[in-house]
Parts: structure tokens; sequence; C-alpha cells
């Protein structure tokens, strides 16, 4: 299961102009409704029109609507984005409902072209302790040693083995020198 | 002329969510040459053939001005902007084609010079106040290299394409120039501060313009050119012992791949360490880390502040535009601890 095979370009996911970081700007510059007044395969665009798109206006209003009734022609919209891209959707034989889910949908993209996400997160300081080296953590005395050494050649987290815990549990249930018995 | 060759073949192409659809054999072959004449052409012209998008039958001049203030979530007043967005080129222009015509032409044009000089000076005074409230620690030279790049053409021509200028510009070039848009952007500061007031400018600019800082590392931008001397000269002012570089880790020394690590003690205190292919880069580096070090400018720095986390220090920022940073000749630490943020 590989990605080479995809024609979809992939990347890293990207905002134009650091959005969001100081002020949201809606990323969406214009949209145009091409439709036909006649023909029934934009009977869906001319019903949003009539009734949701004075809605959509007013809520996106750092967008320009523009319509454009063509005769004979079948209905698409085309989203222009602060980026430069545009975004073509025929709309022919859509309903109302699908335009508006469309409609919202090129409102909420930026114009970076549709990709795989290699990663869901990005970063730009992806190192705050400082990348790891052979060096971290190592004792400054491991310069002036002579190894083998007592201590730098052992296992750092050597820990007890058993015999020793045992030792120790066995000194722990020692009956105790009556002298030194607490009195209660 | 609102027409023009530009030598990329990025304008025009638009991204098609498809679909599927049967097209006769015969729609692809055509479709492929008129493609290959259509390169063809465009390589012997210099480029494709762009419009302007006001050439385009559905263009609303003041729809779009209004959407572009409400885009941004700022009040302008309707003649700043437009002023704003007017260049001296447009109205010569206009008004040389209109003498040709033999028209009077008593236009009501103003343009954009002022409000550009003006924006560019508050843009500048606004980066400043809040690189000095951010950066309490650092040099004055760091500073200004800081809003130098904050204020290059580079950056505020990609924030001004970025907020739809280029569509809304009255301008006579076309492609318009990177200047266009410098001036462009600047005057449209000038203009929101006209309108709005100095507050909302100012987080206007905070907001576009200081947030291109993010993901730039402040040491690429400025370095001092003799850090182990800056080094010595602040520890003497300071009244500490000169500092000290010792060898503290050494590998493949024979090798192409060496790598030395050099730390700076000043009075048996470790200050920093730095590493290098050499002797002499280690220690130079050990010396930035050091200067690093005590501007607060080190890898892991406090992440910079945007947006709303910059509600409580704007008294702050206001503070500090007229007055500048401690300069690197005169930096002790004593002098900037007073000032935490």
């Amino acid at each position: 299961m590989s990605n080479s095979h995809l024609f979809l370009p992939s990347g890293f996911l990207r905002t134009p102009l650091q959005n969001g970081l100081g002020r949201y700007i809606p990323q969406l510059q214009r949209i145009t409704l091409k439709f036909c007044k006649n023909h029934g395969g934009s009977r869906g665009v001319r019903d949003f029109i009539e009734s949701d798109l004075m809605e959509f206006a007013k809520t996106n209003h750092g967008t320009v609507v523009y319509l454009k009734p063509r005769r004979h022609r079948s209905p698409c919209m085309v989203a222009e984005y602060l980026n430069g891209e545009r975004e073509y959707l025929s709309c022919h034989e859509f309903s109302r409902d699908e335009v508006h889910k469309w409609l919202s949908y090129m409102c909420t993209r930026s114009g970076i072209p549709v990709m795989r996400f290699r990663k869901y997160q990005h970063t730009d300081y992806p190192t705050v302790q400082g990348v790891w080296n052979p060096f971290t953590h190592q004792a400054p005395e491991i310069n002036v040693a002579e190894f083998p050494h007592g201590v730098l050649s052992k296992p750092i987290d050597h820990g007890q083995t058993a015999t020793e815990q045992l030792i120790e549990i066995f000194k722990k249930t020692q009956i105790e020198d009556p002298v030194n018995k607490p009195s209660n | 002329m609102r027409n023009g060759r530009v030598g990329t073949s990025l304008s025009g192409a638009v991204n098609v969510i498809s679909k599927r659809n049967f097209k006769a054999h015969w729609v692809a072959p055509t479709l492929r040459e008129l493609q290959r004449r259509k390169v063809i052409e465009e390589d012997r012209n210099g480029g494709p053939k762009i419009f302007h998008r006001s050439t385009f039958l559905e263009w609303n001049y003041d729809a779009e001005i209004f959407a572009f203030s409400n885009r941004l979530g700022e009040k302008f007043n309707d003649s700043s902007l437009r002023a704003a967005l007017t260049h001296k080129s447009y109205i010569e222009r206009e008004t040389a084609r209109l003498s040709d015509i033999g028209v009077e032409s008593n236009l009501q044009f103003h343009d954009n010079e002022a409000l550009a000089k003006k924006g560019g000076e508050i843009m500048s005074k606004f980066i400043n106040g809040y690189l000095r409230a951010v950066f309490t620690q650092v040099p004055e030279e760091l500073i200004r290299a800081m809003h130098d790049f904050l204020t290059s053409n580079a950056t505020l021509e990609t924030v001004a394409k970025h907020i739809g200028l280029g569509d809304l510009m009255l301008c006579a070039d076309f492609p318009c120039k990177t200047e266009t848009y410098v001036k462009s952007f600047k005057a449209v500061v000038a203009a929101l501060a006209e309108s709005s007031g100095e507050e909302r400018a100012r987080i206007f600019v905070q907001d576009l313009v200081v947030t291109q800082l993010y993901g730039q590392d402040v040491n690429e931008l400025w370095n001092p050119v003799d850090p182990v001397g800056n080094l010595t000269a602040i520890l003497k002012r300071e009244g500490k012992a000169e500092p000290e570089f010792r060898l503290i880790r050494q590998a493949g020394s024979n090798s192409i791949l060496a790598v030395y690590y050099v730390g700076v003690y000043s009075d048996k205190n470790f200050i920093s360490e730095g590493a290098g292919e050499s002797l002499e880069v280690a220690k130079e580096m050990a010396a930035r880390e050091a200067l690093k070090k005590l501007f607060h400018t080190e890898d892991s720095m406090r992440a910079l502040p945007f947006g709303r986390q910059l509600k409580n220090i704007q008294s702050r920022i206001a503070q500090l535009e007229n007055q500048p940073n401690v300069p690197l000749s005169e930096w002790i630490s004593q002098k900037v601890m007073s000032a935490v943020h």
C-alpha cells in the first residue's frame, strides 16, 4: 500500500500568509455563479439564488458574489482565492442543497490545491531542547577517564539483582534489638 | 493596456473539481493538438496572455472594495481607501487619455503618494514597538535587522498580494511591479489609521506584517561580526572575568567529519557551548551561543506572541515605539533586566 501510484500531489499542511496566527482572513475572494434562466439543469442553482443566496452573501461579506445568467449553458461556479488560484465546479442538475453545500465547501478552503497530506501537523520549531547527539547526557568525566572505569563502564540503570533484593527483604524481617524497640 | 505577457505559466490555471464524463473518441486528440499549438504560440510570445480582473464582465469595483474591508474586518473611509489604491501613474494615464480624446479632465482623483509615505512611517513605528516589547533583552542592531526584514519589499509584496490588493489597485503597470504593491499596502495602513484610529492600525500591522516573523530564525537575520570580541566586551563591562574557551568534546579529529565542542567559562562558571568542524569555528559558535543566551534568542526561547496574546502588552508596545533598545556597544545584563516581559 503506497502512494506512488497516485497522481494527486502530496505535501505538508500549510496556510497562506500565516492565516489565523494574527487574525483569520477568509480566503475566498469572489465566486461567480453561471446559470441558465430557462433550462432544467440550472433549476437547483436558480432555487438557491432565489432563497439562500442573500443569507450566504450576508454571512460571507468578505466574498464578492457575481451572478452570470447565460442562456443555453450548463450551470457552474468558479471560485477565486486570495492566492490567485481558481476552482471550477459544474453544477449541472444539482439540487438547491447541493449548491449550498458545495458553496460552503468553497468558502472554507484556502486556494492551496487539493493534495494528500503527508502529515496532519506542521511546525517550524521541531526541537526546543536541542536535537540529540551522541554527546547529550554524557558525563564530562569521560574526557579524562581511563577505560575500563569502575563507574562509567557499568550500565547506567543497572538496578538491583533478584539476589540483592532478597537479601534486603531478609534484613528487614530480622528480629530487632529489644532495647531499640519503640514503646507502644 | 490591461493585458500583458508573463514569463511563467502559472496564471490562468483553473483547478477543476472533476466528475465522470464520457467524451467522443476525437475530443482528447483534438484538445492535445490545440494545447501543443498553444504552448508553441505562448513560447514565441514570451508567456501566456494575462488579463486584469477588471476586464472581465463580472466585475464591480464598489463591491470589491466593500468585500476587501470586510474580509480584513476593518472599517475604512471610502475616500481614504480609494485614494490609497490609486496610483499617480494611473491618474497621469487617464488624464492623458482623456486629453487625447479631447475631453477636459476635471477628475477628482487623489493619489496615494502622501498616504504611502505616512503609512511607511507608522508601520515602522508599530513594528519597532512590537519588537522592543517582545525582545526586551536584545540589542538595537538585531531589532533593526528584524525590522528591515519585515519592511522589506519582498515581505510586504507577499502580504499585499495575499490580501487581494492585486485586483483592486488602479495603476498603469500590469503586471504590477513590486513597488506598486508595497506603496498600496503602506497607503492602506495609513488609510486605516485615518479611518479607524491608530489602535486599529497597530493591531492590523501586528496581525499581517509582524506574523511574517513566525518561522524565521532571528539569528539568521543578524549576527554580530566578532562574537568573541563582543562577549569579552560585555563580560568586562559587567565586571565579570574574561571568557575562557575550553575543549569539552571532540570526535573524528583526523577525518573530514571532525566535530569539536568548545565551552565558554567565566570565572569557572559555564556559560555556553558550541560545536564546529574545527577549533576556531567551534570557538565562534560557542561565543555566539553565549550571546544568544544573554539576549534570550536561543532556539528554546519563548514563542512569539500574536493576535489575542498581545492584548495585555499593547500599552507597553505603544510606549516602546519611541524608545530604542540598548545598542550592542553598551549592552550589559543589568540594563535590560528591569524590562522583563
